[in-house]
């Protein structure tokens, strides 16, 4: 080991701590520190049981995060399926005005007389009723009661 | 004249490594022998207490063999052991501030050796200790390998991740502020 001048000034604190630590070195049993390394060399990690939270394995953790986003999901689905309904819906018939009976007519008359914001709701699906203005409804009721 | 006998192949540190990776469990056992009371007379310079050392070691060579794939032979087997026994030393330290343990009384602990010899050379060498205590874990660690173990500064550069200038600036930081504690 080479020393530069520096080194050579500290020479005492060297011899000092090149004896540091003998004593305590020499009461170590080799034997016995190999064999157990060994042992615990031989035995399954036990990291995998023993994970303190902050250092999980990152798959747990990233299973972890994909589990809470699931139930999460599945809390908030349950929540929309079980909001009470208020709102009546009234089928009307899809099919041609002129297959209508006139009970079926009289009921979609109905409907389209209520005032807008009223709790009942006509499907998007019968084209051509909403084109009708109610007094046009309600001739075409007579005619067909005729 | 006879011929000499050939002297018995002692096995690198590199092949008993290659060993122990093929499956060899003695390679690993002549690794531990070849190394420990090295290491622990570094982790006791580094303030391992006596009672711990046994503990300390172990795992220091456990966690060893497990990281071995990381080792690319860097630097000397034996320097990379020491600087995870360092971080092996750091986590007892830890766990220890968790757990509140009441020291013995300096009478209480065990000693061997002559009274009088054990004074006079003791006392230099508790406070040089002490002296260590004190340091940051860089410069302790850089004066330990230097001086207690004579490795060059570019050994222990490449062990502790730094540069050869900086170990040197380290380790006469770590002498200048022992020589002022033990006057």
């Amino acid at each position: 080991m080479k020393h530069d001048d520096a080194d050579l000034n500290d020479a005492m604190l060297r011899d000092l701590a090149q004896r540091l630590g003998t004593r305590a070195a020499e009461q170590l049993d080799v034997d016995r520190t190999t064999e157990a390394v060994l042992r615990r060399l031989r035995a399954p990690s036990r990291g995998a049981a023993r994970w303190p939270i902050g250092i999980a394995p990152a798959w747990l953790r990233t299973a972890a995060v994909a589990v809470a986003l699931v139930g999460a999901g599945l809390a908030v689905r349950s929540d929309v399926l079980r909001r009470p309904r208020g709102v009546a819906v009234v089928e009307p018939p899809t099919g041609e005005l002129n297959d209508l009976s006139p009970d079926q007519l009289r009921a979609v008359l109905e409907v389209v007389e209520q005032p807008a914001g009223e709790s009942a709701t006509v499907s998007t699906q019968d084209t051509g009723l909403e084109d009708l203005s109610a007094p046009q409804l309600r001739a075409l009721l007579a005619s067909l009661e005729g | 004249m006879c011929p000499a006998e050939p002297l018995a192949a002692v096995p690198s540190d590199a092949a008993l490594i290659a060993a122990w990776q093929g499956g060899d469990q003695q390679a690993a056992a002549q690794l531990v022998r070849r190394h420990a009371q090295a290491l622990a007379r570094f982790l006791a310079g580094a303030g391992a207490p006596e009672a711990d050392l046994d503990d300390v070691v172990q795992e220091a060579f456990v966690r060893a063999f497990r990281a071995l794939a990381k080792f690319r032979g860097q630097c000397q087997f034996r320097t990379w052991l020491f600087t995870i026994g360092g971080n092996v030393l750091k986590d007892a330290r830890r766990r220890a501030q968790r757990v509140r343990v009441v020291p013995l009384g300096e009478e209480l602990r065990a000693r061997d050796g002559d009274p009088y010899e054990r004074a006079v050379a003791g006392e230099a060498e508790q406070r040089l200790e002490e002296g260590l205590g004190r340091l940051p874990r860089l410069q302790r660690e850089v004066f330990l390998l230097r001086a207690q173990q004579g490795l060059e500064y570019e050994e222990i550069a490449v062990a502790l991740g730094t540069t050869p200038g900086a170990a040197r600036v380290h380790y006469h930081h770590a002498v200048k502020r022992l020589k002022e504690f033990m006057q």
